[in-house]
């Protein structure tokens, strides 16, 4: 779901670019955040809480609340609320802790 | 409150916690402990919550040793319900100077002859124990497994509840403001909720100890230093130990919880601080970055102030007012308190209550810096 008129607001979404979310491709547009992606591709289960595991979705949308942690091209603990999604873009959902490389 | 006490402890941290428990276990149960805010709100509640036995020098190698095994069983030993969260995952101390590499031999002959089971580790095994770790401009390691950590929350509480179950009161909110001396002995203390009698009074406010010491006359030579600590966003286990450089200042470890904990050294005048800084925070991030270069994509999600009761030594200060006879001050841990803190204790204890104890507490006197009879600690941050 997309907003695609706003009284106040306008949308430059941007190019439309293609990414791929636990391996399917999926489409976005380059001006838009990884979870607004999602969101209008109908995924609202976006991390998982860190003792429970139990499902979280869209929470402060501003990089703040660590409810949205996915691992993006291999770096985990990214905030999909507030990283642009970009071509060809491997997103992953972070099941635990992330992994950080060494 | 009653309107009098035997013992009045005054500081609701470790040291004063472990204390009042000591004491009650020795039948003293008549004690009173105020805290001018709640319990670990001082310097106990940010302190990087290390526990290691590997020093310098024998008295903490001793001090620190004989607090571990106690740690070691802190639930039984207090009654406490929860965990206290000990994790021996070990520290590896590592050198950067020829000069410190060759210290750290000496240490380890301290360290083996109080069977602390401490080893050099070459540069190669310190990259097998902590694999990601820069050993540039690194000489040799040491390592100790039985080294770790635990929290200081838990173990303050499981004293402190331990405490009262023996009768002990804590009056949180409290603030020690006076005392009242008669015939040369302490008499009173006089607090924000009202004067109470104390025939023995203790006090363990660590920055704020000296400071109430010279309300009795008592010259205690302990300054405020402030001390930073940061933690980062929690990620998956990646290194088990603590790594610590007395040379370059700083220790990061990882907890249980997955996050790290890290603190570098300050480079400022004594103060009675409380703020952080961000020019600490920017040296803390890469200096710990350049050493475990892993860790330089992780996020900060906290950064916190605390104070070292610094003394001129660098080891702490048990000591008897001679203006008033049963004021006692236990104070100057120098940023290594929580981890003596509970063989301190049983010191402390053990002298108030008249018996015997394998330790000296008189090696711990103020007097020692009229007669240059330092405790010198070479292995200290």
């Amino acid at each position: 779901m997309r907003i695609e008129e706003h009284p106040v607001r306008q949308f430059d979404r941007g190019e439309k670019v293609s990414f791929f979310y636990n391996g399917q491709k999926m489409e976005g547009y380059s001006n838009e955040t990884i979870a607004a992606a999602l969101h209008a591709a109908g995924i609202r289960r976006l991390g998982h809480s860190p003792e429970l595991h139990r499902p979280r979705g869209l929470f402060c949308a501003i990089g703040n609340c660590s409810s949205c942690f996915m691992t993006v091209n291999g770096e985990p603990n990214v905030r999909i609320c507030v990283t642009r999604v970009e071509d060809g873009m491997r997103v992953e959902e972070q099941h635990g802790k992330g992994v950080i490389s060494t | 409150m009653k309107k009098g006490y035997e013992v009045v402890i005054i500081g609701g941290g470790i040291v004063g916690c472990a204390t009042a428990f000591e004491l009650a276990k020795r039948g003293v149960t008549d004690v009173l402990l105020v805290e001018k805010g709640f319990l670990t709100s001082g310097a106990t509640g940010r302190c990087g919550a290390g526990i290691r036995q590997q020093w310098g020098s024998e008295l903490n190698a001793r001090l620190a040793l004989e607090s571990t095994h106690i740690f070691e069983h802190l639930e039984e030993y207090t009654g406490y319900q929860h965990s206290c969260e000990l994790h021996q995952g070990g520290y590896l101390l590592v050198a950067y100077s020829e000069k410190e590499w060759a210290q750290f031999q000496e240490n380890l002959k301290v360290q083996h002859a109080l069977g602390i089971d401490a080893k050099a580790v070459d540069l190669k095994e310190a990259r097998e124990i902590v694999p990601f770790l820069n050993t540039e401009g690194m000489y040799g390691a040491t390592f100790c497994q039985k080294d770790g950590h635990a929290s200081p929350f838990h173990c303050t509480q499981a004293y402190a509840q331990g405490a009262e179950r023996m009768g002990v009161e804590i009056a949180t909110y409290t603030a020690a403001t006076g005392f009242q001396v008669k015939n040369g002995r302490i008499a009173a203390v006089e607090t924000t909720k009202g004067t109470v009698e104390a025939k023995l009074v203790i006090n363990c406010a660590n920055v704020r100890a000296p400071g109430l010491a010279k309300l009795v006359g008592q010259d205690i030579p302990v300054c405020s230093e402030r001390h930073q600590a940061l933690v980062t966003e929690p990620v998956a286990p990646l290194m088990d130990c603590m790594v610590m450089s007395f040379l370059r200042s700083y220790y990061v470890q990882q907890t249980p919880h997955g996050s790290f904990v890290m603190g570098i050294g300050p480079q400022e005048a004594p103060s009675f601080n409380f703020q952080t800084s961000w020019q600490n925070l920017e040296r803390c991030c890469a200096v710990i970055c350049e050493a475990l270069p892993a860790l330089r994509g992780l996020q900060v999600v906290r950064h916190w102030a605390g104070q070292y009761d610094l003394s001129p030594d660098r080891n702490p200060v048990i000591d008897e007012a001679e203006q008033a006879k049963g004021f006692y001050t236990v104070c100057g841990f120098s940023g290594h308190g929580f981890m003596v803190s509970p063989r301190v204790a049983i010191l402390v204890a053990n002298y108030l209550t008249g018996q015997e104890d394998s330790l000296d507490i008189h090696r711990f006197s103020a007097k020692r810096y009229e007669t240059g009879e330092l405790l010198l600690e070479p292995a200290v941050v």
